[in-house]
């Protein structure tokens, strides 16, 4: 390629690489920056590079608190992946069904939750679902005589609720997904398989899952990514100022923002969103190899 | 060979677009700054926008011989707004009415110019000496007061059975008689699990969130006492979510609640028969009164407008502060005036809501406006929340938010 050619590649590029560089690749290296330093409210104007301090003061602060909340992380991201990926993969295969009818009804509500603001869907479910006066769970309770608990309060049924709304929640993206995947796979095979006298689950194993693995497994990530920072389900449900409900529930964002972000200690703050961020790039970088090795495999 | 020249012309052009934000822009309405011409100053908000085209409209009219003029604009999420632009004087704003408590952030960042550099102390001698000491800080007033509110015991005359008691234990006896939380009938209904809401109890019993100093006070022995008191209630008050009581109450479910003066247009369109008293009215077991915080909304004045704009500031401040300006925010906003001159109006006497907010002023306390107390309300409410809905200990919950209190105090620095 020509040096001429080459420049003009460049030139053509210009515009999205500004636009990239001050939106994204700008805030990261500021927030790098003010991590070394010890801008504070004390320290407004006249803060100043302090080194790796507010690095160490953020690693002590990986402390027990952190390391439960770390645990509670995992334990969502796997409990919630399972079960969306298991349940949006047996629906999908139901509207798949051949002969199955007003299977674009069924597609077009199953959407409705995907369409909803997710601020609104939390607090309606906070209110119209989990409240002890008005939701309709306690609602059911009265009606069988029995008393009305309060969902919320405690971290175990705290969890399953936040759960469930993340699985209402997470539903539509990973059934159209997987809705997708099926729908691309040639209908020839799995008829040869039946032809070759394979069930239902032998279909399933051997044809199904080996064709859509590789289209699934990008949305499979990026929704895990997703539900490991999950950060409006637990806030506003639990934790919101001025409505905290008893539980203690913390995940790994929650933890950093209830311990770094309020403090108006930006130099600390930022040096905890850097832990994140390096973390996140840790596992993306884990995750990508992983697609790489499938993408060889396949 | 067009297409390529267009497609270069094209990039270069979106490049420079991209750009084209970067620039420092002028300040449209600084029509003049220095000697005569008018003037317009630019006061940023974060309040209700009725109440603030009073005040605009009111001190406008005062302020119309001398040529100067006070636009209003509305900015959500106001303190972090000052934090970006409280040094910039191109895009910041001359002054902004916001609520006391954030006080001594924005002076710790060295934004403000003290409202003493454009008025004289005496020109205050009218407003309620409690409105002035919630805008003071270390020793220095930076904002000047215009209204205040306060929490208020709000009941529905046709539910309420017999006198409203003087007596915070009378008031729980009456509760523990008029209540039935599986069948979802209160008789009082608080936010007991929100600081705020708790916050008469607990000044009342003589404990603190937070010192003058700046030292967390979530496990002092009269801070638990205080708690203990105000389980009982949160026992007998269900969720104690915002939303939740205030449905309740305008649904004719709750009796009374403790609320503020932001509840009563949609308890007025419910149609209950509301009857006020002030929370001041009530003795508690240790004989003190209950003594709820006040939030003061007041005017601060950023510390580069002071240059070039001073007597202009000057002249809209004095405006700000007539008695004037107060009797029209009380009659068309329900605000109760920081200027005690205000009250003789006969139309504000007679505003049973307005004048059992001014009666609260005499043991309200004004919320802290140190910047430690930002860090404060979250474990303050967690341990509410761990002792009335999660079933914690007092002590152990103390021990626990104290020490998370201090972390937070200590991350600040």
């Amino acid at each position: 390629m020509n040096q001429n050619k080459r420049s003009k590649q460049w030139f053509y590029l210009t515009p999205s690489m500004i636009l990239i560089g001050a939106i994204v690749i700008f805030p990261i290296l500021y927030t790098g920056y003010i991590s070394l330093t010890n801008m504070s409210l004390y320290h407004w104007k006249d803060f100043k590079v302090i080194g790796l301090a507010n690095y160490g003061r953020a690693l002590f602060k990986l402390d027990e608190g952190f390391l439960s909340a770390l645990a509670t992380t995992l334990l969502w991201t796997v409990v919630n992946m399972v079960l969306q990926i298991v349940a949006a993969f047996f629906i999908a295969l139901g509207l798949n069904a051949p002969g199955m009818k007003l299977t674009r009804l069924y597609k077009t509500l199953l959407m409705v939750p995907w369409a909803m603001p997710s601020y609104v869907s939390i607090l309606i479910w906070r209110v119209g679902i989990y409240n002890t006066d008005f939701g309709l769970l306690n609602k059911f309770r009265a009606a069988l005589g029995l008393s009305r608990i309060s969902y919320l309060a405690e971290n175990v049924p705290a969890f399953l609720s936040c759960l469930v709304l993340n699985l209402w929640m997470a539903f539509p993206f990973m059934i159209m997904m997987f809705d997708a995947a099926m729908q691309s796979v040639d209908r020839s095979l799995l008829e040869s398989a039946s032809l070759d006298g394979a069930g239902f689950f032998m279909k399933v194993r051997y044809v199904l899952v080996p064709a859509i693995r590789p289209i699934m497994l990008p949305p499979i990530i990026m929704t895990a990514f997703t539900t490991f920072k999950q950060f409006d389900i637990f806030y506003l449900l639990t934790m919101q100022k001025g409505a905290l409900t008893g539980s203690t529930l913390q995940t790994i964002i929650t933890y950093a923002q209830q311990n770094a972000f309020v403090s108006n200690n930006y130099g600390l703050s930022s040096a905890v969103s850097m832990m994140i961020f390096v973390l996140i790039c840790l596992f993306s970088l884990y995750s990508n190899r992983n697609i790489g090795r499938e993408d060889e495999i396949g | 060979m067009k297409k390529r020249i267009l497609s270069l012309v094209l990039a270069a052009t979106m490049a420079v677009g991209t750009l084209a934000g970067c620039g420092a822009s002028a300040k449209g309405d600084q029509e003049s700054e220095k000697g005569s011409g008018p003037v317009s100053l630019t006061v940023w908000h974060d309040g209700d926008e009725a109440i603030m085209k009073v005040i605009e409209d009111t001190a406008n009219k005062e302020l119309e011989a001398d040529q100067i003029s006070l636009k209003f604009e509305k900015k959500t999420g106001l303190t972090d707004q000052l934090k970006l632009y409280g040094s910039d004087e191109q895009n910041g704003p001359d002054m902004y009415l916001y609520a006391h408590d954030s006080l001594g952030t924005f002076a710790e960042m060295d934004i403000l110019a003290p409202v003493t550099d454009f008025i004289a102390k005496e020109d205050e001698k009218d407003l309620i000496p409690m409105t002035v000491d919630a805008c003071t800080y270390k020793g220095t007033q930076y904002q000047l007061p215009l209204y205040f509110e306060s929490l208020l015991f709000m009941y529905n005359k046709d539910l309420w059975q017999g006198d409203v008691p003087d007596k915070t234990d009378d008031l729980l006896a009456y509760m523990e008689k008029h209540t039935d939380v599986q069948a979802g009938t209160y008789a009082l209904l608080n936010q007991h699990s929100t600081a705020y809401n708790v916050a008469p109890i607990i000044n009342g019993y003589g404990a603190e969130i937070i010192s003058k100093d700046g030292k967390a006070g979530l496990d002092s022995e009269v801070y638990k006492e205080a708690l203990a008191y105000n389980q009982k209630f949160a026992a007998l008050q269900g969720d104690g979510d915002y939303n939740t009581i205030a449905q309740l109450f305008n649904e004719g479910k709750a009796q009374a609640i403790i609320g503020g003066p932001w509840l009563v247009s949609g308890i007025k369109d419910a149609g209950i028969n509301l009857g006020i008293r002030s929370l001041s009215s009530f003795t508690l077991p240790n004989g003190k009164k209950l003594a709820p915080y006040s939030g003061v909304q007041g005017i601060g004045i950023l510390k580069y407008a002071e240059d070039g704009k001073k007597e202009a500031i000057g002249k809209a401040l004095k405006a700000l502060m007539k008695p004037e300006l107060g009797q029209e925010l009380a009659k068309q906003s329900n605000c109760a005036p920081a200027n005690n001159k205000s009250y003789e109006d006969q139309e504000v006497a007679a505003n049973e809501m307005i004048m059992a907010i001014k009666e609260t002023a005499e043991t309200a306390q004004p919320m802290p406006n140190i910047p430690q107390m930002s860090v404060m309300w979250g474990p303050a409410e967690e341990m509410l929340a761990a002792v009335n809905k999660n079933g914690t200990a007092i002590d152990e919950a103390a021990k626990t938010f104290q020490q998370k209190a201090e972390t937070a105090i200590k991350d600040m620095q």
